[in-house]
């Protein structure tokens, strides 16, 4: 009995043990991946929809059949969660090699030291410092000239506007402070549930969007060029207010881009819009997927107007004073993390993905809203043939003049050519959006609200 | 030694081996993350992980930040209001479904439905019925039945959004509520509305002379959990409008966005946690009489 018991013991402890063994195997084996092996590294991108998702993976396929040493994790995150995933992931020390990130973005985590500085100009050199627009460059540097990130891609802002409805009411193209608010005024007719003018009014950066363009037309600046705050101008409070003023014809309630569908649906006369909504314009799906369904058929305005494309013109320029317009320029940054081996994995994908055929299909995903910040690419006839075939409806020399706007963008963050840092940082904290907002939705008083944001840019600087 | 155990004690440490891996587990998952947290809340927190301990002073900026207070204004009239109305609501409702009716079966079903619902979905229906353009609840308020001249933003406003969010939760919350009173009414003695029914009282006083007392504990426990629900709640609120600041929103939004702040943040995630288990040990020796 003693002995079988003994015997019981030795084959349980074997087998208790084995898995062990299996494991140890395995270490080994991982050990040894890990010196000559392929490097796996994560890219997390803010292209989110799945059909950008689908394009982006094709690209990494192919470079991973190129490098077979390589596995690139692809990760959508959205924009707004970057920074808090960014945070849990540098805590955790699990941070990707790269991401795909908005220049304002991009400097505030740059300024925090989570960018790869040296990696990046390393990068910058092998591309071509030359190939890049200047204007999107200047966007992503520091102040001492440093790249935080590297240029991929941006996108022009402009006021869309119902051109048959203006035309039908002897109204000029909303090109002036004065045109915008006699059109929003003209179409404002809530009683018939249709709106004048769309521009930002919840807490969120597309109000600061619409309202840059007010603002730097009227000659009103952040800071000047020595870095000293001017916000509470008489420039930037006549801005505030006339913003104030058109956000009176906005829909109810505090607003957003997503308001864009009542564009769509042919309740609305303008709105403030990146070149992306060309993509949405011409295809009818997406109206069909918009707010308004089939169940509500007695609801003005449900029925998609195929000729809205052909009804709807762009204006991407604002004159008060001065003449401004918008843009963002989006990176694709390295990561400041520990592994060396994967941050030069992630710069020779880059490298990669600058090669002018995976360069243009990323930015064939979204054809007028994906726009080349690299010289050249804007007149490479792949570039213009896109399979959405948005080039042949706006025309080439329209789709050449939104993609050399890319190099005239206007941003808080450069004043007479020098870069403020503190401008990015007071774009990235959503002051100017909260003070919006308190000013249109809360009823509260400009000046009091002005100096509610003076102070919180203040409290931010020191 | 072992020989010296009575069979009690030996039962005794058996249960507690037993217990010992799921208990290390728990301490491991919650213990951990709290006590983490107040630690994290006495340094000021970088996006590159470099902490420096700066002793109360997230506490104090916190404290004497008047948007904090705010937020806990909005917090309590958001907990109060809304464990009130779901509390009456469910209590109206299982009286309703504790008498006899064809197909009662069916509605006692169907009014589960809000309860079960993902929130997401029923938080883009709201959305949807509120759109002030394309929503049907305009439609109705103003084409159909012409109660208001204008559209308006009901979940959008500062001022409406808080109710539309108390709203949202009664409706969301009631059927819990609804299901824990129905099975206690289910258990009440019914000698003892006969009784009373023979010493001529009416319905008002059986209500509260026979079926209050009965519910009161089972009610007060479920205050108490829909209280604590309550004033943890993120999701419901965050996703139907973001207007309404309770301190889960605050913190997300001190922490998370902007300038991101996580010291902040966990110093008034401790806050919260103080203000809850105070509050709790209050209603607990006050109501339930433990």
């Amino acid at each position: 009995m003693k002995r079988l018991s003994r015997i019981m013991t030795v084959v349980l402890i074997t087998m208790l043990l084995v898995p062990f063994a299996v494991f140890a195997q395995g270490d080994t084996e991982m050990v040894t991946e890990e010196t000559t092996g392929p490097v796996a590294f994560e890219f997390w991108s803010t292209e989110t929809q799945s059909d950008r998702q689908a394009t982006i993976q094709v690209l990494i396929d192919t470079y991973e059949a190129l490098n077979p040493d390589v596995s690139i994790k692809l990760i959508p995150v959205d924009e707004n969660d970057m920074a808090a995933q960014l945070q849990t992931a540098s805590s955790a020390g699990t941070l990707p090699a790269m991401i795909e990130i908005g220049a304002e973005n991009a400097v505030a985590f740059g300024v925090d030291g989570l960018m790869n500085v040296d990696a990046t100009q390393a990068l910058i050199d092998r591309v071509g410092a030359d190939s890049f627009y200047e204007g999107a460059m200047k966007l992503v540097e520091s102040e001492d000239g440093e790249p935080y990130a590297l240029p991929y891609h941006g996108w022009v802002q402009g006021i869309w506007y119902r051109s048959d409805w203006f035309e039908e009411a002897g109204l000029e193209a909303p090109d002036t402070w004065e045109n915008i608010q006699k059109a929003a005024e003209y179409f404002y007719k809530p009683a018939e549930n249709q709106y004048g003018i769309l521009v930002g009014t919840k807490p969120e950066n597309y109000a600061e969007q619409c309202f840059t363009p007010f603002a730097m037309s009227n000659g009103a600046r952040l800071f000047d060029s020595d870095g000293n705050l001017i916000f509470n101008s008489p420039e930037m409070k006549e801005a505030v207010e006339f913003y104030a003023e058109l956000a009176k014809y906005n829909p109810p309630g505090p607003q957003t881009w997503r308001a864009r569908d009542y564009y769509l649906q042919g309740k609305m006369a303008m709105f403030f819009y990146s070149t992306y909504i060309m993509d949405d314009l011409s295809l009818a799906e997406v109206a069909a997927g918009s707010l308004t369904a089939e169940n509500f058929s007695d609801l003005a305005g449900k029925d998609f107007d195929p000729e809205l494309v052909d009804h709807t013109k762009m204006q991407p320029l604002i004159t008060n004073t001065e003449t401004a317009g918008y843009g963002v320029v989006v990176t694709m940054g390295l990561i400041n993390q520990p592994d060396e081996a994967k941050t030069q994995a992630a710069a020779d994908f880059l490298r990669y993905l600058y090669t002018p055929n995976a360069y243009i299909t990323f930015l064939h995903m979204a054809p007028g809203g994906m726009n080349p910040v690299i010289k050249g690419i804007a007149s490479n006839a792949r570039y213009q043939n896109d399979p959405k075939g948005i080039f042949k409806h706006y025309g080439p020399e329209k789709m050449a003049e939104i993609s050399e706007g890319m190099n005239d963008i206007v941003s808080f963050s450069i004043v007479d050519g020098k870069k403020i840092n503190a401008a990015t940082e007071v774009t990235t904290q959503q002051i100017i959006p909260q003070m919006l907002y308190k000013i249109t939705q809360e009823g509260m008083d400009v000046d009091a609200a002005m100096a509610w944001a003076e102070k919180e840019m203040k409290a931010l600087l020191d | 030694m072992q020989k010296h155990l009575t069979l009690e004690q030996k039962d005794a440490r058996l249960g507690v081996k037993l217990v010992l891996p799921a208990l290390s587990i728990i301490l491991l998952l919650i213990l951990y993350p709290v006590g983490y947290n107040i630690y994290l809340s006495f340094f000021d927190v970088t996006m590159t992980g470099q902490s420096t301990y700066i002793a109360l002073e997230n506490y104090t900026s916190v404290l004497s930040d008047p948007t904090f207070w705010k937020s806990v204004a909005t917090t309590f009239t958001y907990v109060i209001f809304s464990t009130f109305g779901t509390t009456l609501f469910g209590l109206i409702v299982a009286m309703v479904m504790n008498k006899k009716f064809p197909l009662r079966w069916l509605v006692r079903s169907i009014i589960l439905l809000p309860y079960v619902a993902p929130v997401i979905s029923v938080v883009f229906a709201w959305q949807f019925f509120f759109d002030p353009v394309n929503g049907i609840f305009m439609h109705f308020m103003v084409d159909v039945l012409g109660i208001y001249d204008q559209r308006f933003n009901l979940i959008g406003s500062p001022s409406y959004a808080i109710w539309v969010a108390i709203i949202f939760s009664i409706w969301k919350s009631f059927p819990f509520t609804y299901l824990m009173l129905l099975s206690r009414l289910q258990t009440i003695d019914k000698n003892l509305y006969e009784a009373a029914e023979i010493d001529g009282c009416g319905p008002v006083r059986k209500f509260f002379s026979i079926t209050l007392p009965e519910l009161y504990f089972v009610m007060g426990s479920i205050v108490l959990l829909r209280f604590i629900w309550n004033f943890n709640k993120f999701e419901d609120i965050y996703l139907l409008t973001d207007n309404v600041k309770v301190l889960s929103i605050y913190t997300y939004f001190k922490a998370f966005t902007g300038n991101m702040d996580l010291g902040q943040g966990s110093a008034l995630v401790v806050i919260q946690f103080g203000l809850l288990i105070g509050l709790i040990l209050l209603y607990v020796k006050k109501v339930l009489k433990w």
